[in-house]
């Protein structure tokens, strides 16, 4: 295939809209001329296949979601079968097929489900492998693993090593995620964390701060290709900020990447003085390069939020009245789920809208600051382009914070940031920056080598209108959607590590699986057949 | 109302000091429940196993399972709604009619020790079964028991989980809410997925004629369903797929064996708290998997020419 | 004002979703869109005229006429105009109704008046379940409306309904005015069991003698003063219910307490009862 004429934004080799063509064949780009299908892609622009590295689209946890709102089921766009696709629900918490067609109608070819817990992995793979088009990858969740938090309490770090290495390859997972270290762990007895070096609830000695640590720590020591994702202690909380610098520092200079950011920078002690403390965290997050984050902005509307941190959610369901499901998987995690919707009326949530794009604006380097919205938690992941809008159109911005309160305006800083994001910029947080933090290579790039996953636009200075409709969208190579219509529905791959461990881990795990799991040892791993098209990167060596 | 708290069974075993089923008789529907999960085992926070548990049933009549019981309360049949309400309204200190409690079988002394036990717990969880779920009430009755344990973690770490019933039910409605967003009684006739319990769910649908043809998998409605459910099964052209002949093959216009799934077929099932587990088939057969027929009928609809009319589009108003 | 007429000639094999059959679709129809309108049969794509003698054209007002008791969704999300229906109809009957008028002579399904925000429907006959509820998962039911069955009822009335007017005249069954939020039920031949559970606010009001949970308490015996006004808004909808505080009180309970709620259910007893 020929893409012709187009204005190329591949950000990874520094092009700026520059008129290129691209030739594909066998699914990658290639530098030399084909032949075959040529798209004529004159006054078009062409950014490579967007890259979401923080979403929540399959498993346990999305599932309990979908039995919860079938009244969001109703009221949304439904896909209808055809001789080639599936039928479908979209909305809140969109059913397998109708995710794929979501994102790659969107333009996004690559995602990254963010919390898995490995004993029901099979789970999650099987509905990833029901998810077509995209690409995917997944993070094990791993800070509340309590025979973990066992080895780490007992400064047992090479132990914990080979541990975390074993759970990562059990899972067929890629990377490993930690949400509120130790406090998934204490709201199995109803509780959650409180001081970052405060033990944890059932240990004496072993704190969040130094799971945190610790597990960074183990992760650079694997060499995988993404780092520690992490979300920090104290989600949703005023005056957390605290909280998330004292993460960050204690980090001390190991990698990190930092989870739906917007949800760890509110000021103020309660909810009636919650503030936007933005340009604060921007400003260490500036100075301290060993950090990446995905945005998690939030935009006003219905959503349901889906997360491992079960405490919070009930919290949110005490406060809000609304349904609440949990559930706590033993050893490992839990989730708890609450419908929500975020008002610009309610002081808080206008905040919370604020916070996200104010990040977004205040830290300067793009390629360490990725738009995602938590998906479903900030809002839909199908409602990107409204953020895109938000990110590069200040007048629109202006046009938004007029609708908030006084008190709200108060609150915030967003109305002080003129900055508009380029079409370059959009390219990087969208697709090159969440891509080069995953560490996928082949992705977000355009570059010979790279997988042919590409976006083609209409210009059109409706951004939101643009982003949200493009004209081709292009995956391995193949027209997957060609002005909104669904050409073809090739299966994804599924991206794993193979991080190395000493194999005499399995002596030390068996009793354990024997006294506090209830699946036998050899029933746990995820089978290999259960992951589409599998593809390894590999993890960096370390000198 | 609304939602739903619970755990996988490891949580129970490791954790839970509180065991109430409702509705259910595990000694002899879930033989293992007890000695795997449940009462005996030795978990990490319940190092006595047995000693460190209270045992509680709740049913209308003495089965064996009331002998693991520490607690019997025998609860007047069709009254288990208005005593979960009851429950409800003496957790949150709320005022209770104490004229009608007799009608339950149950006194208030006896309710209140129930409270006062549930709020005192570590750790205590609700299993209820079809003598819940399937009596007077129904889903109401479960929305009850869930709604309360819910309620309880105000005050304490509370969970409630159904005992499912065989067939891999659990896994049936995973995969279906995976794929359609409903975990039962879904209608595609309009290429898309509609869900609403009382009008697509199969028994209303053979009683009220609904249906014009049937296919049956892994079940034996001719055994278990109300007579006119059968008797419009054996109207239509109905189709069983299943191991044995079963009183649904007898009415039906073609039966075809099939391989037992998890004996001579491999798959996936999924335990009553959604664990998935592989099944590894340990005979051989010489019979075709569910799986191969299904897809080879589906094969021969899919060459049929397509009539569906907005083929393939989307829609933003479902009906 | 011209009519649209339909003739049910014949009986569909598997129900018949209908929701063309709306005053909004057929004001600005001809008499051949009429008859060319989708209907769904089953899977099925049909016609109109596949199942209905049709006269008249571009009207807000319909008639049908047959045992439509396999149809459903008639009147679906209707704004205004009027649909009379002489025979039975299936479920769904004015779901999402926004305003107009539905009279049926005979009988109507399950989830009459679902999730409606304004408007009228009187079934003569019979209904079933569900009637101006919230469907399955939704935070509401109906919002506003009146809702009159001159018959018996099913199931789970009113269940969710936030404002509006439910008058049955038959018996219902269990859990009428489950998880009320608001608005008023009227049984003139009560109940069964499991009324008003869980109810938050609303009223329901039963001229016969039912069972309550043991979660609602006695609180008096009255003669409200809101009811005679209530009483003379039900008189134009041809109800009547007695105030004639010669001739009776109503006994308030409160409930439900389980949790907790402030829903009130008035219990009519005429004078010389206890």
């Amino acid at each position: 295939m020929r893409i012709t004429g187009g204005k190329v934004y591949d950000p990874a080799h520094g092009l700026n809209g520059v008129v290129k063509d691209i030739f594909i064949k066998d699914g990658q780009v290639v530098d030399l001329p084909v032949d075959g299908r040529t798209i004529d892609a004159r006054g078009m622009i062409i950014f490579p296949g967007g890259v979401d590295v923080h979403t929540h689209v399959a498993g346990g946890a999305v599932n309990f979601a979908r039995a919860m709102t079938p009244e969001d089921h109703r009221r949304t766009t439904a896909f209808i079968r055809s001789q080639t696709t599936r039928s479908g629900i979209g909305g809140m918490t969109p059913t397998t097929f109708a995710t794929g067609y979501l994102y790659a109608g969107m333009g996004w070819t690559t995602v990254n489900e963010a919390a898995v817990a490995p004993l029901s992995a099979k789970h999650t793979h099987d509905e990833l492998r029901d998810i077509p088009i995209v690409d995917k990858s997944c993070c094990v969740l791993l800070a509340n693993n309590e025979i973990l938090l066992d080895l780490l309490q007992d400064g047992e770090y090479e132990q914990a090593q080979h541990l975390v290495a074993w759970y990562v390859w059990a899972a067929k997972a890629y990377g490993v995620k930690a949400v509120n270290p130790g406090g998934v762990a204490a709201w199995k007895w109803g509780k959650d964390t409180g001081q970052m070096t405060e033990p944890v609830v059932g240990y004496s000695k072993l704190t969040p701060a130094k799971i945190v640590s610790g597990l960074a720590q183990i992760i650079d020591k694997l060499g995988l290709p993404h780092p520690m994702h992490l979300h920090c202690n104290n989600l949703g909380a005023p005056g957390n900020l605290a909280t998330t610098l004292e993460t960050m520092r204690s980090l001390e200079g190991h990698r990190a990447h930092m989870a739906h950011l917007q949800y760890h920078a509110y000021g103020g002690n309660d909810w009636n003085s919650m503030r936007s403390e933005a340009p604060a965290l921007a400003e260490y997050f500036n100075t301290h390069p060993n950090f990446t984050a995905d945005a998690g902005a939030v935009l006003f509307g219905d959503t349901v939020t889906i997360t491992a941190d079960g405490p919070w959610q009930h919290l949110l369901y005490k406060l809000t009245g609304r349904k609440w499901g949990n559930i706590d998987v033993e050893n490992e995690t839990g989730c708890g789920i609450v419908p929500y919707t975020y008002r610009p009326n309610n002081l808080v949530n206008a905040v919370q809208w604020a916070v996200g794009l104010e990040l977004l604006l205040l830290i300067d380097d793009p390629w360490r600051i990725y738009l995602t919205t938590d998906h479903p938690n900030g809002a839909c992941f199908w409602r990107y382009p409204e953020i895109i809008k938000l990110l590069m159109c200040s007048d629109f911005r202006k046009e938004c914070l007029s609708q908030l309160s006084t008190k709200a305006l108060k609150r915030i800083h967003l109305a002080e940031i003129n900055r508009e994001y380029t079409l370059y910029e959009i390219a990087i947080i969208m697709s090159a920056g969440p891509a080069r933090a995953l560490g996928l290579p082949q992705k977000g790039q355009l570059g010979t080598g790279a997988d042919a996953d590409l976006v083609i636009y209409n210009e059109d200075d409706d951004v939101q209108q643009m982003f949200g409709h493009p004209r081709y969208v292009i995956k391995g190579g193949e027209v997957v959607i060609d002005e909104g219509e669904i050409r073809a529905t090739p299966p994804g791959r599924g991206l794993l590590v193979k991080p190395s461990y000493d194999e005499t881990i399995e002596t030390f795990l068996r009793p354990k699986f024997e006294d506090y799991y209830t699946i036998s040892f050899d029933n746990y791993p995820v089978e290999m057949e259960r992951v589409e098209q599998p593809t390894f990167n590999n993890c960096i060596e370390t000198p | 109302m609304g939602g739903k708290v619970t755990c996988t069974l490891g949580e129970v075993k490791n954790r839970a000091d509180f065991i109430v089923y409702w509705g259910g008789n595990p000694a002899e529907c879930h033989p293992r429940h007890f000695t795997k999960y449940a009462l005996i085992p030795k978990g990490k926070f319940v190092p006595r196993g047995r000693k460190d548990r209270t045992m509680v049933l709740v049913d209308i009549r003495e089965t064996k399972s009331a002998r693991a019981s520490d607690i019997f309360l025998q609860i007047k049949p069709g009254k288990d709604f208005e005593v979960l309400t009851i429950l409800r309204a003496l957790v949150k200190d709320q005022p209770v009619d104490r004229s009608q409690i007799s009608e339950t079988g149950l006194t208030i002394e006896q309710l209140q020790d129930m409270v006062e036990r549930m709020k005192r717990a570590k750790f205590g969880v609700f299993f209820f079964g079809m003598g819940l779920s399937m009596t007077r009430g129904k889903h109401m009755n479960s929305a009850a028991i869930l709604t309360l344990a819910a309620e309880l973690n105000a005050y304490t770490k509370f969970v409630a989980m159904p005992m499912r019933g065989h067939g891999n039910v659990t896994g049936a409605d995973v995969v279906m809410r995976w794929q359609t967003g409903y975990p039962f009684g879904i209608n595609f006739s309009r290429g898309y997925p509609r869900f609403n319990p009382g009008e697509f769910t199969t028994i209303d649908l053979l009683v009220r004629g609904d249906a014009d043809a049937a296919l049956i998998l892994g079940a034996d409605p001719g055994a278990t369903m109300p007579q006119p459910c059968i008797d419009h099964l054996a109207r239509i052209p109905t189709i069983v797929l299943d191991p044995k002949v079963t009183h649904t093959s007898r009415l039906a216009k073609i039966h075809i064996t099939t391989a037992v799934t998890g004996i001579s077929a491999p798959g996936t099932a999924y335990r009553m708290d959604e664990v998935p587990l592989p099944l590894r088939p340990a005979l051989q057969t010489s019979y075709p998997t569910d799986e191969q027929i299904i897809r080879r009928i589906y094969n021969a609809v899919a060459s049929k020419p397509d009539w569906m009319i907005h083929n393939g589009k989307m829609t933003s108003a479902q009906i | 004002m011209n009519t649209i007429t339909l003739r049910l000639k014949e009986q569909p094999s598997v129900p018949l979703e209908v929701e063309v059959l709306s005053p909004d679709v057929l004001k600005t129809l001809s008499h051949a869109e009429i008859c060319a309108s989708s209907i769904r049969l089953g899977k099925r794509q049909r016609r109109i005229d596949d199942f209905f003698e049709v006269e008249g054209e571009r009207s807000d007002q319909l008639e049908i006429h047959g045992d439509i008791s396999r149809l459903k969704w008639v009147g679906r999300s209707m704004t205004g105009g009027q649909i009379t229906i002489h025979g039975n109809v299936g479920m769904h009957l004015g779901a999402y109704m926004q305003g107009g008028s539905i009279e049926v002579h005979g009988n109507a399904g399950d989830w009459v008046g679902a999730e409606m925000t304004n408007g009228l429907i009187h079934i003569h006959g019979n209904a079933g379940g569900q009637i101006g509820a919230g469907y399955r998962g939704s935070m509401k039911g109906m919002q506003d409306g009146a809702i009159i069955v001159d018959g018996s009822a099913g199931l789970e009335i009113g269940m969710r309904m936030k404002k509006g007017t439910i008058v049955v005249g038959g018996p219902a069954k269990d859990f009428t005015g489950l998880d009320m939020k608001g608005g008023n039920i009227v049984l003139l031949a009560g109940a069964e069991i499991r009324t008003g559970a869980w109810m938050m606010r609303g009223t329901i009001i039963s001229l016969i003698p039912i069972i309550l949970l043991p979660t609602f308490h006695f609180s008096c015996s009255y003669s409200p003063v809101f009811l005679r006004l209530y009483a003379k808004f039900l008189g134009k909808l041809g109800i009547s219910i007695p105030v004639d505080p010669r001739a009776g009180h109503y006994h308030l309970y409160n409930g439900d307490t389980s949790v907790p709620g402030k829903g009130e259910i008035l219990i009519w007893h005429p004078l010389g009862t206890s």
